[in-house]
């Protein structure tokens, strides 16, 4: 993505926020929606569009769990830690899910580039935990450490979304 | 340094505020830390740097109760006001202050004893002053491998690093070199740049003073001393003419560490130091440097003392017929300078010079109201007129991004782009087009009170037709004040004396000097070069007294090793007139001393009297040289001070435009910040020493059949050299831009004797 792809999306944005720092999230979601990560052209793209310096647009990205610096794969698998989640077996899900995909314990991206496996904080699925989002889509639940390899076989076999915005 | 802005307590308007049950007060609009601080009660931070720009809040360190208030205010971003009530030890102020100590210290590691920033660590200190002295967490601390490089000069140690954002604020906000970022978030947050590569720049090392943890310390220091083993001393660094305050830490009789001074108004350079003025020093131990005197008389050399060597040096002055010549150079003390000249004067009016730029064109803007540089920071209008300040007067710089930052306006003429040219209006002119652009912006830049005209001492002795233009625009500006961006490290100061910037020269040509002395000074790696090699073939016995060696020295009769700037007592001037006392750090290795000694040694040997101490011997200078009026050592005392204005002097219709002779590019010279001999002898800048070469523009270099990266044979009616070519599309036609100051590239063969305009002519070598 270029400059004046970045420009022409935030045009209509620009009135609606009192500086251009707060430009930083729409442009940077803009730019991850073509390929589903930002690389350093899309990080230079965001900063000359917004007038900031491109070490500080990667500040920011770096911040946000679902703004990616590093390609992704098809499907984004991010499991839900926090305490409800973290009680019911999530821990042992996500190990679960890492396991299977042969990934280290940290999670990132299987080697064919099918899935990847993250964290994420509380997706207010309390009452459903363990629970996981794959994408964008809905937050489903419980998923048990026990149905893990049922549950990437059905997101591996679901098609890409086409709208690669995660 | 203090981590406090400074606060005027005597100015006009003051808001009155209680704090901690006593009525105070403080300008309106100041930060309630710094109003505390100057009424005496500390408040601790971290995070807050009022040099860098407005206040972040990241640390939370300071917080503090209001009444009135909701919740604890972050003093380093609550402005003051009328009639507050404010309490910094009140129960409330110090749970939360404990609370926030005991939160940065979840992930510290507390290795305070093998970290080198034990002992003058703001956290250590305020932990000590504020902290509960306990924490409750029981949790494993972060671990990362330690320590990472950040560059040759910067090691990270991230484990230590509290998140204070003052280095990422520095590199965004200061320097603006936009390299240092802040990534991921809480726990997970560390330091890096953004390229993934080395954080390298003109001013890096500043980070390390202004971490107030251990996380980013410097290579060079790294565990090389504690600060209960080391003496700091107060000096002034000798590296260029800017004259930046600096404090040299001693361990061991070894200066190990230059690092920033406290500048408590700001008017200087604020305590930033660029990365040339912090890591110069272990020049003072390259392998050249001269520690041993030496006599050659025939064929044979001797390794004597340095008292047999002043003594031959004193016999060569003093024998008949001996027509002595003197030529000091620029990193020789006023005190020295005065010396030599009594030295002279006693050798029956012998001809004396310094390695200068000629200041009589110059006189009329110097004649003009100077400015400090903090005259930069509210300047509306800031024009600068030739020059590379970047390189040149690194500081220089820093202060004119920080002006631009506050809205000033930069109007720049000349024909040398460096860092600051894509920052303001850039009129790029050919060589000997100065008088002409600044006479079309004159209407534009009259309107505008109070500008600030920073002028290049080498672009306008080129160009001595624009002196005239740019002194009537000054006088017509109102309050306009100027900055002279100086060439040379002590010219201002040799220049008070009275020392011309030629005469030595002349004579040696005609065969009229006998003996040449050489005072810190290098005829041959100055402009000049080829003339001065000539003139030497004429000239009798030679007496160098210098640092390290050269070509000089192995051609030289008598060689007295000196002192270097960290090592004598004495005075230099900066470019914009503050006169700043230098304090030696370390001794002189043996066999060497200070230059001020050897002159005192050499002129009892001629029976002449002078003063046998720095001070004294400035005293007499101060007496018998009337631009020194008022200065002592008491009266510089830690910061320096103001010399005289030089009265006004006339022109004398010397204001004819300069055309240099002979066919080819018009040259232009510029020292580069790591190319000097600071640089190629500091083992610490290694890997940042930038080589000499000539660059050209794509026109030119097609024209000439040259590639980037060929060696070009450059020739000059003075001499000759060989330059690698670099092809740069940011360069003006017409025009070829070589780096002087390199040792051993010999650009200064090209230049004339006066650093004047000079056309050289590129083959391929």
């Amino acid at each position: 993505m270029n400059a004046d792809q970045v420009n022409a999306y935030l045009a209509p944005l620009r009135d609606r926020y009192p500086e251009s720092r707060a430009l930083i999230l729409p442009a940077l979601k803009y730019a991850q929606t073509e390929k589903g990560w930002l690389d350093l052209e899309d990080l230079e793209a965001v900063a000359e569009a917004t007038g900031l310096t491109s070490a500080y647009v990667e500040s920011v990205a770096s911040f946000y769990d679902r703004l990616y610096l590093r390609p992704t794969g098809r499907r984004i698998v991010s499991v839900c830690v926090t305490l409800s989640c973290m009680l019911r077996g999530s821990d042992q899900l996500y190990a679960r899910l890492c396991d299977l995909e042969g990934l280290p314990p940290e999670g990132g991206t299987s080697e064919d580039g099918g899935v990847t496996i993250q964290t994420a904080q509380c997706l207010g699925y309390c009452d459903k935990a363990p629970c996981v989002q794959v994408d964008v889509d809905e937050t489903e639940g419980p998923v048990l450490p026990d149905e893990a390899e049922e549950f990437l076989a059905k997101v591996r076999a679901a098609a890409q979304p086409t709208e690669v915005w995660r | 340094m203090t981590d406090y802005a400074p606060v005027d307590l005597e100015r006009g308007e003051q808001v009155e505020f209680d704090l901690n049950g006593r009525r105070v007060h403080a300008p309106p609009g100041t930060m309630l830390v710094d109003a505390a601080h100057a009424n005496g009660v500390e408040i601790p931070i971290f995070c807050y740097e009022p040099r860098i720009g407005p206040p972040l809040g990241a640390c939370r360190m300071c917080l503090v109760e209001v009444e009135g208030m909701r919740g604890l205010q972050t003093a380093c971003s609550t402005p003051v006001s009328q009639d507050m009530v404010v309490h910094t030890k009140s129960d409330l102020a110090v749970d939360g202050q404990d609370g926030v100590l005991e939160l940065i210290l979840a992930n510290h590691p507390l290795d305070c004893p093998v970290c080198d920033k034990g002992g003058e660590c703001p956290l250590q200190d305020r932990t000590f002053r504020f902290g509960p002295g306990d924490s409750r967490f029981l949790e494993h601390k972060r671990h990362f491998p330690k320590p990472l490089d950040l560059s040759s000069l910067i090691a990270l140690d991230r484990e230590r690093c509290i998140s204070c954002f003052r280095c990422v604020r520095f590199s965004q906000e200061v320097a603006e070199d936009g390299l240092l970022t802040f990534q991921e978030r809480g726990g997970d947050s560390e330091i890096t740049t953004f390229t993934g590569g080395a954080y390298e720049g003109r001013f890096t090392g500043n980070i390390v003073d202004i971490c107030p943890v251990g996380a980013l310390t410097s290579i060079p220091y790294r565990f090389v001393a504690r600060p209960w083993d080391v003496t700091n001393t107060e000096s002034v660094c000798g590296t260029c003419p800017v004259g930046c305050n600096v404090e040299l830490t001693t361990r061991e009789g070894r200066v190990q560490r230059v690092s920033g001074r406290e500048d408590p108004n700001w008017i200087h350079e604020e305590g930033w130091l660029c990365d040339k003025c912090r890591y110069a020093f272990p020049a003072a131990w390259s392998p050249d440097r001269l520690t041993t005197p030496l006599i050659r008389d025939g064929g044979t050399t001797r390794e004597v003392s340095i008292e047999e060597a002043v003594a031959a040096a004193s016999v060569l002055l003093a024998r008949e017929n001996a027509r002595p010549g003197i030529v000091v150079g620029p990193e020789a003390t006023v005190e020295e300078g005065f010396l030599a000249q009594k030295i002279a004067a006693a050798s029956g009016d012998a001809p004396i010079q310094q390695l200068g730029i000629p200041a009589a064109t110059l006189a009329p803007i110097r004649a003009l109201p100077p400015a400090e540089l903090a005259d930069l920071d509210g300047a509306p209008l800031i024009v600068e007129v030739g020059g590379d300040p970047a390189n040149q007067q690194a500081i220089v710089e820093l202060r004119i991004r920080k002006a631009l930052r506050h809205g000033a306006r930069l109007v720049m003429v000349g024909s040398r782009p460096h860092a600051l040219t894509g920052l303001g209006e850039w009129h790029e002119t050919a060589p000997g087009q100065i008088a002409e652009t600044v006479g079309r912006l004159a209407d534009d830049i009259k309107g505008t009170e109070g500008v600030i005209f920073v002028w290049d001492e080498q672009s306008l002795a080129q160009e001595p037709d624009a002196v005239p233009v740019l002194a009537e625009l000054m006088a017509e500006v109102e309050n306009a004040k100027q900055l002279e961006l100086g060439a040379h490290i002590n010219g201002a100061g040799l220049r008070a004396l009275g020392l011309p910037a030629d005469g030595v020269l002349e004579a040696a040509e005609a065969g009229d000097i006998g003996t040449l002395v050489c005072l810190l000074a290098d005829p041959l790696s100055a402009p000049g070069a080829s003339r001065w090699d000539a003139a030497l073939g004429k000239t009798g016995p030679l007496v160098v007294i210098a640092t390290h060696a050269s070509e000089l020295t192995d051609a030289a009769n008598v060689v007295i090793p000196a002192s270097m700037a960290t090592e004598h007592e004495g005075t230099l001037v900066s470019m914009n007139g503050r006169a700043q006392r230098l304090r030696p750090g370390q001794e002189p290795p043996d066999g060497a001393a200070p230059g001020w000694q050897i002159l005192v040694a050499i002129a009892h040997r001629l029976h002449t009297d002078v003063a046998r101490s720095p001070s004294t011997i400035l005293r007499t200078a101060v007496t018998e040289r009337s631009a020194l009026t008022g200065l002592s050592y008491k009266e510089m005392g830690r910061l320096g001070m103001r010399l005289r204005r030089p009265s006004p002097a006339s022109a004398n219709g010397a204001h004819a435009p300069r055309e240099p002779a002979g066919e080819g590019l018009r040259l232009v010279t510029t020292r580069r910040i790591f190319g000097d001999g600071f640089a190629a002898r500091s083992d610490a800048l290694e890997h940042v020493r930038q080589p000499a070469d000539v660059v050209i523009s794509p026109a030119e270099a097609s024209r000439l059949g040259l590639e980037d990266g060929d060696r070009a044979r450059l020739v000059s009616e003075h001499g000759e050299c060989v330059l690698p070519v670099r092809v740069s599309e940011a360069h003006q036609d017409g025009v070829a831009f070589a780096a002087v100051g390199v040792p051993g590239a010999g650009v200064e063969r090209l230049l004339p004797a006066d650093d004047g305009p000079v056309r050289v002519q590129l083959s391929r070598a």
